[in-house]
Formats: structure tokens, C-alpha cells, sequence
């Protein structure tokens, strides 16, 4: 072993001492400021993902609109289906519409979907009922809407569409559409929960008497991250239609949950920075106390980069069994979360704030080995540097100094 | 006739402090030849430290020069190879507390690259009457086993000379008669050079030439 690293790791882990408290405090130290930075990225990367997951079930992974309503959406449906990227397409309508249970009223957002597509935005956000049991006679309505109306599974609304109104207008008296209600959505969007309203497209096209005309086609992608390339690519030669992927559909939303992790990041590495000047300044103590040994080694014929390695590898260790805890408190933290939640919310009686606000069973996590490389980069930059500066001021003093140094 | 080893000329220090600049060695010529013992004696703050370190290329002087035979390769500067052909031994013994002996006298070698590093460091810390405390750190020995241990590893690399900076001030008489008697006793047997700075009339007369620093000025003392 090299003489100069065995020194540091004994003057690291000093034999014979059990408690090393240099080394583990500093450590520690490291491992915290490491875990805090890990523990923050992840748990936003996870909120980010849940998000994107939300954004695309809610609303598809691109959405088809035109300046007007598509005139034959049947066509075109089959022949976005052809394309290699398209795993699904399908038609729908959309339109406020007047919604009314006995004295409860409310502006709904209906939506018109193809029943014989299974996968349908919102589907997976069904809170109660059920999203087969949807027919011509039946709606589905979001969370808040339902709560407006005072209504549950099973009770009826009326439904008042603008083409009802324009046949009043006319003198006539049309009937409103009665629907049971078969299910309640909850995507977590207070735009979609609190006005959706979901019927077939069939009773929408009813109801609203626009024929076999469709407002737009949601699309579903084998690879939906690329959604942007994919939709531009669709786009070319049709001018006259918007290909709208997901990422679109909430941008400020997620540029929020960007600029949100990205600040949170430089935040939390001020707290590994902190502890990185506090090794500097014990390992800058140890170099002074040390000086004399300094000078003897370079008695001994030591070069100036040795000493600097000497006490350079002692910040670098520092760093790396650091990093190395800290990925491990990372990994012990997240896994008790839950527990960790629980007993924040016992503390400040604020009860499930991540179910209650943000609709999530529990909170989120997404490890992106990227955030781990960085904060293991920064560490260990750090941590050496802060080995190193107290280093070059050790080797760059005379041996007769050093050695006259008490 | 004995070949020099040493060969200070004209060797000049001084430092400067708030009261002005201080000559601690005013005019130094000193030869050493191969074999020989020399001590030098002078009051606290003489210079007699800063001399051996100037003779061991710890400090460089302000004017003159001092040369050392390095390996039978002609005189050449010692700063050029600190450590390969001069060993020091401390007066504070200056051992790495974190290394046991046989570390502590293996560092002077690994720092160097010298060959069979082990077996030397072994062979020697035996021939100081240390074999049995291989494994004891510094702080679980005396003082005088300290400076045995201090000795050994200054031996290592084989020095020409050997520069020893009152290698006896922080034991008991006894213990240091001990060191002395080692000290001289190997450099003998090894036909070493030794520069021996000490306090003790007594220590010093043992060598056989004695030197008196005084005005940073060395006299046959």
C-alpha cells in the first residue's frame, strides 16, 4: 500500500481508538447533507412522475384538434391507427352543458367517448362505481361536480345541452336527458373533477345534434415521452389539424414542478456544502496539528504532492464513505416514508395531506440515477477540495518551519 | 587518509525578526570524512539546530554551500536528495503515533522505494533491542524506546551520515547514556559519519571531534 494513503486511513481510523469521532462525525455529516439532497430529489422526481402519469390518463398522450369539428373522425381514427407509434386512437366530443339534481344545479363539462375503447382518459381516477357500467342512459361525473349536485352512484341528473337550448329558442319545449349516475372520476385536476361529465358519444352526438361529427381524437403511444417528436411527425401535411401531445397539455404546470425540484436542489446542496467547510475546517485543525510530522516526512525525503495526497485522500474518503451512507439513508428514509408520514401528521394533526391534496394512495418515489451521480459528483468535489486547501498549505511550508512548529 | 564526506563552506543564516535581522550563523566551514563522529555543543538558540538542518538540506542557506558524498557519486547538493544518504534522528523522537515500530521505521523506507523494506526495517529494529515491541504503537513505549525506534528508522536507507539533534534531551540520564551508547556504537560498526549536536560536555567528548558553536561562529571546543 502506499505509504501516504495507509497514513491517511490510520489517521482517519485511528487503531486502537473505538470511537473515531473525526471521521465519524464528519461523515455523518456528509451522509446527511447526501441523504436530505437524495430523500427531496427523489420524492419530487416521484410527485413529477405521478403528474405526468395523471396528465397523460387524464387527457391521453396527445390529443387531435381542429379550427372546427372533424367531419369524419372515423376516418381518421383508422388511420392513425396505422401508424407504428399509435397503440390506440379515438374519437371524441366535448361541450358545457346545463346539469341539475332536484335543486342543486352545476355547469358541466361533457365529454363524449367511444365506449369500444377501453382505454379512455380518466379511467384509471374511478373513485366509485364503476367506468364499464357507462350506456347511453348512464353518466359519469367527476368528483367535485357529484359533490355540487349532492349526488352518488345511482341517482339521476338532468342534463340541459345548447342544443336543447336552441330548440326552446325555437318554441318548442325539448325534454332534458336523464342520467343515472354510474361512476365518480378523481384525477386530482380540479378542472377535470369539478365540471367532467362522461357519456358516450353516441348520446353526446344525440344530444347535441352534430351527426357523426367528433371534436377532436385522443391518442394513445407505445412510448409516450415521445410524444413531442411523434405528434410533430403526425402533423406534417395536415395543417388544418393541432397535434397537441401531454407534455403540451399542462406545460407551466410541469415547468412548476421543474423550477420547483431544480431550486430544491441547490437548497438541500447548501446543506452538503455546510458540511463539507465543517471538514475543512477540522481537517485544516488536524494539518496544523500535524505540522511537525509534516516537516519529518519531508525529512524523510517526502514530495510536496505526497503530503498534499496525504491529506487530500483523507477529505476524499470522507466524501465517498459519506456519499456511500448517504445513498443508504436515502434508500432507509424513502422505505419508511410512510411511517415517517404518519407520524408528521400525528405531530401537526394535519391528517393525509398526500391523499387529501394530492389524491395520492401514498407518497410517490421515482429514482433517477442521474440525481445519485450528481449529488455523488458534487460530494465528492467537495469534500476534497476541502481535504485538499489545508493540504497544499501543510506541503507548501519549509520542513525546518514545520518542524519548529508546536 | 579518510575521504570527506561533508563539506560546508562559508555557510551563512539569518532570520529576521521585529527587532531587525538576526545572524544565527555567521561564518560556517566544517568537513566531515567518512567514519568520523563530530558533535557540537553551544547555548540554547546558538544555532545549532538550524545548522543541521542547513548540513541536512531541511533549510537552505542565505550564502555558501554545503555538499555531501552521496553513494561514492561525488559531492553533490543535499537538497537535491533529501533523505537518500543523510538520516536525522529528533530530539522529540518525531515518530508517526498512527504506525506501530516496525511502520514507523518501514515509512523512512516505502518514502524512498527502497528494496526489501521489511526485512531491513526488521533486521534493525532487532539490532536496537526492539524486537519483542514490532507492534506497539508510539504512544504504548517510553522515551527511550522511542528515540531506539527513531534511530532504526533513520538507519534504513543505508545514510552516509547520520545528523542527530539532541537525541538525548528529553530522556533521563540513564536512558540517555543507553542512546548514546547505541547511537555511536552502530555508526561505528556501519562506518558511518554522525554530527552530533548535544548540551552534554560528557555525550559530546565521546565523539571524536568536538565543535563548539558560539556567535555563529564553530571552534575545536
Amino acid at each position: 500500500m502506499l505509504w501516504f494513503l495507509q497514513i491517511a486511513l490510520r489517521q482517519l481510523f485511528q487503531p486502537g481508538k473505538r470511537f473515531p469521532a473525526f471521521a465519524i462525525v464528519s461523515i455523518l455529516g456528509v451522509a446527511l447533507g447526501v441523504a436530505a439532497l437524495l430523500v427531496v430529489q427523489t420524492v419530487m422526481n416521484g410527485f413529477g412522475e405521478e403528474h405526468r402519469l395523471r396528465i397523460r390518463e387524464s387527457f391521453g398522450d396527445c390529443v387531435v384538434l381542429t379550427r372546427t369539428t372533424i367531419t369524419n373522425p372515423a376516418e381518421l381514427v383508422k388511420k392513425l391507427r396505422k401508424d407504428d407509434e399509435v397503440l390506440n386512437a379515438a374519437a371524441f366530443t366535448e361541450g358545457p352543458a346545463l346539469s341539475r339534481h332536484g335543486q342543486f344545479s352545476g355547469v358541466a363539462f361533457v365529454r363524449g367517448i367511444d365506449l369500444t375503447v377501453k382505454e379512455q382518459p380518466a379511467r384509471p381516477y374511478i373513485a366509485a362505481g364503476s367506468f364499464d357500467d357507462l350506456d347511453d342512459g348512464r353518466v359519469i361525473l367527476g368528483y367535485g361536480l357529484a359533490k355540487t349536485l349532492r349526488v352518488n352512484i345511482g341517482d339521476k341528473i338532468e342534463l340541459w345541452s345548447p342544443a336543447m337550448a336552441e330548440l326552446a329558442e325555437k318554441g318548442q319545449a325539448p325534454l332534458p336527458a336523464e342520467l343515472e349516475v354510474c361512476g365518480i372520476v378523481r384525477t386530482g385536476f380540479t378542472e377535470v373533477d369539478d365540471r367532467a361529465a362522461i357519456i358516450p358519444i353516441r348520446r353526446f352526438r344525440e344530444l347535441w345534434a352534430m351527426g357523426s361529427q367528433a371534436h377532436g381524437i385522443t391518442l394513445r403511444f407505445k412510448n409516450p415521452n415521445d410524444a413531442p417528436a411523434i405528434a410533430a411527425r403526425l402533423n406534417v401535411g395536415s395543417p388544418e389539424m393541432h397535434f397537441v401531445p401531454w407534455q403540451e397539455i399542462k406545460k407551466n404546470f410541469l415547468e412548476a414542478i421543474r423550477f420547483e425540484k431544480t431550486m430544491l436542489f441547490f437548497l438541500m446542496f447548501i446543506i452538503t456544502l455546510v458540511a463539507s467547510f465543517s471538514i475543512g475546517s477540522t481537517l485544516f485543525s488536524a494539518v496544523i496539528r500535524r505540522t511537525r510530522e509534516v516537516g519529518v516526512l519531508v525529512s524523510m525525503g517526502a514530495r510536496r504532492w505526497q503530503i498534499v495526497a496525504l491529506f487530500g485522500i483523507q477529505g476524499l474518503m470522507i466524501g465517498l464513505l459519506g456519499t456511500l451512507l448517504g445513498f443508504a439513508l436515502t434508500g432507509s428514509i424513502l422505505a419508511a416514508r410512510e411511517n415517517i408520514l404518519t407520524i408528521i401528521n400525528k405531530i401537526f394533526g394535519d391528517g393525509d395531506m398526500v391523499a387529501n391534496v394530492y389524491q395520492f394512495s401514498k407518497v410517490p418515489l421515482h429514482y433517477d440515477s442521474s440525481d445519485f451521480i450528481v449529488a455523488a459528483g458534487f460530494t465528492l468535489l467537495v469534500t476534497t477540495l476541502a481535504g485538499l486547501v489545508p493540504a497544499i498549505w501543510a506541503a507548501s511550508r519549509k520542513p525546518s518551519e514545520a518542524m519548529r512548529h508546536v | 587518509m579518510s575521504k570527506v564526506l561533508l563539506e560546508a563552506k562559508d555557510l551563512k543564516k539569518s532570520f529576521s525578526t521585529a527587532a531587525g535581522s538576526l545572524d544565527v550563523l555567521r561564518s560556517i566551514n566544517l568537513t566531515v570524512n567518512e567514519g568520523e563522529s563530530v558533535s557540537i555543543r553551544g547555548l540554547s538558540g546558538s544555532g545549532k539546530t538550524t545548522l543541521l538542518q542547513l548540513l541536512g538540506g531541511l533549510e537552505a542557506p542565505d550564502a555558501g554551500e554545503v555538499l555531501i558524498d552521496l553513494k561514492s557519486q561525488g559531492l553533490v547538493s543535499p537538497h537535491l536528495h533529501l533523505g537518500h544518504g543523510v538520516g536525522f534522528v529528533f530530539q522529540n523522537f518525531q515518530l508517526m503515533p498512527e504506525l506501530n515500530t516496525l511502520e514507523n521505521v518501514m515509512l523512512a523506507a516505502k518514502i524512498l522505494g527502497t528494496p526489501d523494506a521489511e526485512f531491513k526495517a526488521r533486521t534493525l529494529i532487532e539490532s536496537v533491542g526492539l524486537g519483542s515491541r514490532l507492534n506497539h504503537y508510539p504512544s504504548q513505549l517510553s522515551g527511550g524506546e522511542c528515540q531506539r525506534v527513531a534511530i532504526a528508522r533513520a538507519l534504513i536507507n543505508d545514510p552516509t551520515i547520520v545528523l542527530a539533534d539532541e537525541p538525548t534531551g528529553n530522556l533521563d540520564e540513564a536512558t540517555g547514556q543507553q542512546i548514546i551508547n547505541l547511537l555511536l556504537g552502530i555508526v561505528a560498526k556501519k562506518q558511518m559519519a554522525l554530527i552530533l549536536v548535544t548540551h552534554s560536555r560528557e555525550f559530546a567528548e565521546r565523539t571524536q571531534r568536538q565543535l563548539l558553536l558560539t556567535k555563529g561562529v564553530l571552534s575545536p571546543g
